[in-house]
Order: structure tokens, then sequence, then C-alpha cells
């Protein structure tokens, strides 16, 4: 069992039966009230987005999911390649299983490949990757007011927020949780 | 964090506290330096406070503002560090700001107008859009929002609350007319407080009332939020008899605490409060 104060993201808990990984948590206290965690959460089965708001304290049981380190291959379409480096042994996915996700897989990257009852049905991205940007508008000099973000498409093929100072070509370290955001710079 | 991002929030955090105390200035208003280290930290049972000193750290400047309206400054604020312990996320940090502001005479809708003129001062301070700023009562909100309407159980109240209306509060508003239990330090008309919350970007921004001023109901709801605490197994907040006192001498008023912190992340797009501040 979980309690609230337990919930991270990528963590696998069972809701009504079903199997769902955390994909987004948040503290929440409103006026004058006691404290809830609102949450998002992803069915590991259907790829489908679900809210559900705890009490703090309120506890939620553990999927029975297990967990295979794999490198991600490539796609042929829709269809999504992942092999275990020791045995060989290869499992394929849907892309409206990986939703967002997909858009920070890049060949060789190692990923936590999840099984339900035997079968792969999902994927855990690393916390962190580093890629570089594709196509971002140029750095505007001195701007220091106002939105200091803008978006930038990055070589996987996501498009995040990034500060306005990054440019085209340039290297950064991405956290994959939360539909991606912008860490740092890495200089090289 | 990434530092250059980092400094950039800090200049765009430090230009809106100019503005916001030039705004306050220019409207006539004090700013007071209330006691960080006090012997009462609250009211709210669900308020809790970082132990200090044989005392704690205030959890807001509300008690001692009061006592200072009672000495009869009439325009009063304080832009100081609060602490509240067991609170930690993306929009909530242990140590954060609140500007507390209190204007004498008037009801909580007064309010509505000079924290408008307040966000719109920090929003050209950083050339964000001015909001435009909507009014809506509680119980609208859970008419539009909560199939079955508003439930009398806290529990439920809150869950509706946090579920189903806060996600769907995007516009810059104001929100009035709470329930009467739910009203602090509020003033109760019929079965509602006169408490105003402000909305903007999504995030709960400050808590406004039409200031209680019957020092005998005040004494109630302390006994009222030491019972709920004791039923948590929690201590109960010590009843501060100094404001009991100045709440019996303060003029007509209203006041509001607005995050400061929170502000910044509104009007810049930051993600997190740490984003907007300097961190332990």
């Amino acid at each position: 069992m979980y309690e609230t104060s337990d919930f991270r993201n990528g963590l696998k808990v069972e809701v009504e039966g079903n199997p769902y990984a955390i994909v987004y948590f948040q503290f929440v206290k409103p006026g004058k009230g006691t404290a809830f965690t609102r949450t998002k959460l992803k069915n590991l089965l259907t790829g489908a987005v679900i809210e559900r708001t705890f009490r703090s304290g309120e506890t939620v049981g553990e999927a029975p999911v297990e967990e295979q380190t794999m490198q991600y291959l490539y796609n042929t379409g829709d269809v999504y390649t992942f092999m275990n480096t020791e045995t060989f042994e290869q499992v394929e996915l849907q892309a409206s299983l990986l939703g967002d996700d997909a858009g920070f897989l890049m060949e060789n990257l190692e990923v936590t490949v999840l099984f339900y009852k035997g079968r792969a049905v999902n994927i855990t991205l690393p916390n962190f990757i580093e890629a570089k940007v594709v196509q971002t508008e140029p750095a505007v000099k001195g701007n220091t007011s106002g939105n200091v973000m803008k978006a930038a498409k990055i070589e996987t093929g996501a498009t995040i927020n990034v500060p306005i100072f990054v440019n085209e070509g340039e290297l950064l370290k991405i956290d994959t949780r939360e539909g991606g955001s912008y860490v740092s710079r890495i200089s090289k | 964090m990434d530092p250059q991002l980092h400094a950039l929030r800090l200049r765009q955090r430090a230009a809106i506290v100019r503005a916001l105390r030039r705004f306050l200035d220019d409207e006539g208003f004090l700013e007071l330096e209330p006691p960080v280290l006090v012997p009462s930290p609250a009211l709210e049972a669900t308020l809790e406070a970082v132990p200090a000193g044989g005392g704690w750290l205030h959890t807001s400047p509300e008690f001692a503002l009061k006592k200072a309206l009672a000495l009869g400054l009439p325009r009063i604020f304080a832009l100081t560090p609060c602490f509240r312990d067991e609170e930690h996320g993306p929009h909530h940090a242990r140590e954060f700001t609140l500007l507390e502001f209190y204007v004498s005479g008037g009801r909580v809708r007064d309010l509505e107008g000079v924290v408008e003129g307040l966000v719109h001062a920090a929003a050209r301070a950083v050339d964000a859009a001015p909001p435009v700023f909507a009014s809506v009562t509680v119980a609208e909100l859970f008419a539009r929002h909560v199939p079955g309407g508003e439930p009398d159980d806290d529990d439920a109240w809150f869950h509706a609350w946090v579920h189903l209306i806060e996600p769907a509060l995007r516009a810059p508003l104001f929100v009035r007319d709470y329930p009467a239990r739910h009203a602090a330090l509020a003033e109760v008309r019929g079965d509602r407080a006169e408490r105003v919350e402000v909305y903007l970007g999504g995030l709960e921004l400050g808590n406004g009332f039409s200031e209680l001023r019957d020092p005998d109901e005040l004494r109630d709801r302390f006994t009222a939020s030491a019972t709920a605490r004791r039923a948590q197994g929690r201590a109960p907040h010590p009843v501060d008899e100094g404001l009991l006192d100045a709440t019996a001498r303060m003029p007509r008023c209203t006041g509001i605490a607005l995050g400061v912190d929170r502000l910044v992340m509104a009007l810049t797009g930051a993600r997190t409060i740490d984003e907007v501040r300097l961190n332990p």
C-alpha cells in the first residue's frame, strides 16, 4: 500500500482493479481547508489518462507490474520495438499506449518496459535525457521581462518550453516527466 | 535549476516587489514590520506552524496587523516571510512571502478594486498583459461544476473544490460568499462568510475578509479550532488575548493576504515556487 506522501511520478498503483502509473501529482491545500494530492494517472493497459484527487493520508494499492530494462530499437509506423540486451528478447508496443513518451525516444535509449500478467504493456522513460534542439526561434538579447520561455523542437520529436536564450543545435538536459521540461543546457 | 533562468526569475521578482511597494505607497498605505516570532501562530485548525524559541514562526502577519489597526493606523500593509509546516510542492514552500494589507471602512468587495490595481502594477513591471478579473460566488461555482451542488459535509466540499472546481478556474477570478463554517476570521452574514479568494493563472493567490470585530465570537472560533485540533491528536493553537482585545477596538475594516511568490509565478509563467525564490 502507498500513502499520498509516497506518491512520485512513475509510481505504479492499482485503482479499481486496473494498473496505472502516476504521471502527475501535486500537493494542494485549498484556503482554510485540509490537504489533498491531485493526480493524473495513466492506465497502463489503454494509455488513457484519468484525474484523481486523494485525501492526505489516503492509501492506494500497488499495481502488480513487473519491470525489465530494455533498449529502444526502432519504430515502424505506430509500432515501437524494444529489446532486452541480455536475452535479446524483443517486444512491440503501440504508439497509442506510449502517448507523449514516444516523443522522447531515441535509438539505443534504455527504458523500463512494464509487464502486466506476462504481457508488455507500457514503458517508463529515464527521468532525464539529453537531446539537441532542432528548431526554435532565435534568442532575443537583453529581454528580461514578460514571458521568458519559448517553444523548441528536440531531435527525438517532442516540443518543449525552453528559456529564450536557448539556440538551435544546443544540447539540453530534459526532464521527461509531466510531458517534458527544460532542466539546463549541456556544454560539451 | 538552470542558474541563468533562476537569475532571470529573481530579476522579475524584484521588479514586481518594487511595483507592489510603490503602488501601496501611492495609495497611502503604511508599511509595517510585524514580529515573525509569535506566541500564537494562527486560528485555523488546518494550519501547522513551525515551532521556534518557545513560540512559533508566524503563519501570516494577521494578528500583528490587527493590533496595529486597533492603534488607529487605518491603511497598513506588511510584505513578509511566513512559515507553514507540512506544505511543500510546486506551489507550496515551508517559507514563503505574503503581502497582507488592511483598509479601514468598506466591505469585502471593495478589496477587489485594490487587488486588481496591485496586480496590474505588478504586471506592468514585467511587461505582462494586465489580467481582467471576473467575480463569482461559491454557490455559482458549485452549481456550474459539481453534480448535486454544494455538499454539507466538509470533506466532500473540499474534495469537490479541489477535484472539480479549482482545475476549471483558469481565468482571473474573485470568488466570494464562502460557507459560514469556513469563515476563519471573516464576518458572517446569514449562512455565508464575507470572504473573498483571488485566483490568477489557476493559482489561489490570496484570501480576504470583512474582518470579524466581535471578541466573543472570535473566542468561540478559537475554542472550535482547539476542539477540532484535539480531535486530530494535534495541540490546539493558543488563544491570542492581545488579538481579542484589538478585535474589540479596531474599526470596521477589510484585509487580504496575497502570496507574492505565486503572483510572480502567475505573471511570469514560472512552473515552480523554487524558481521565483532564493532557496535554502
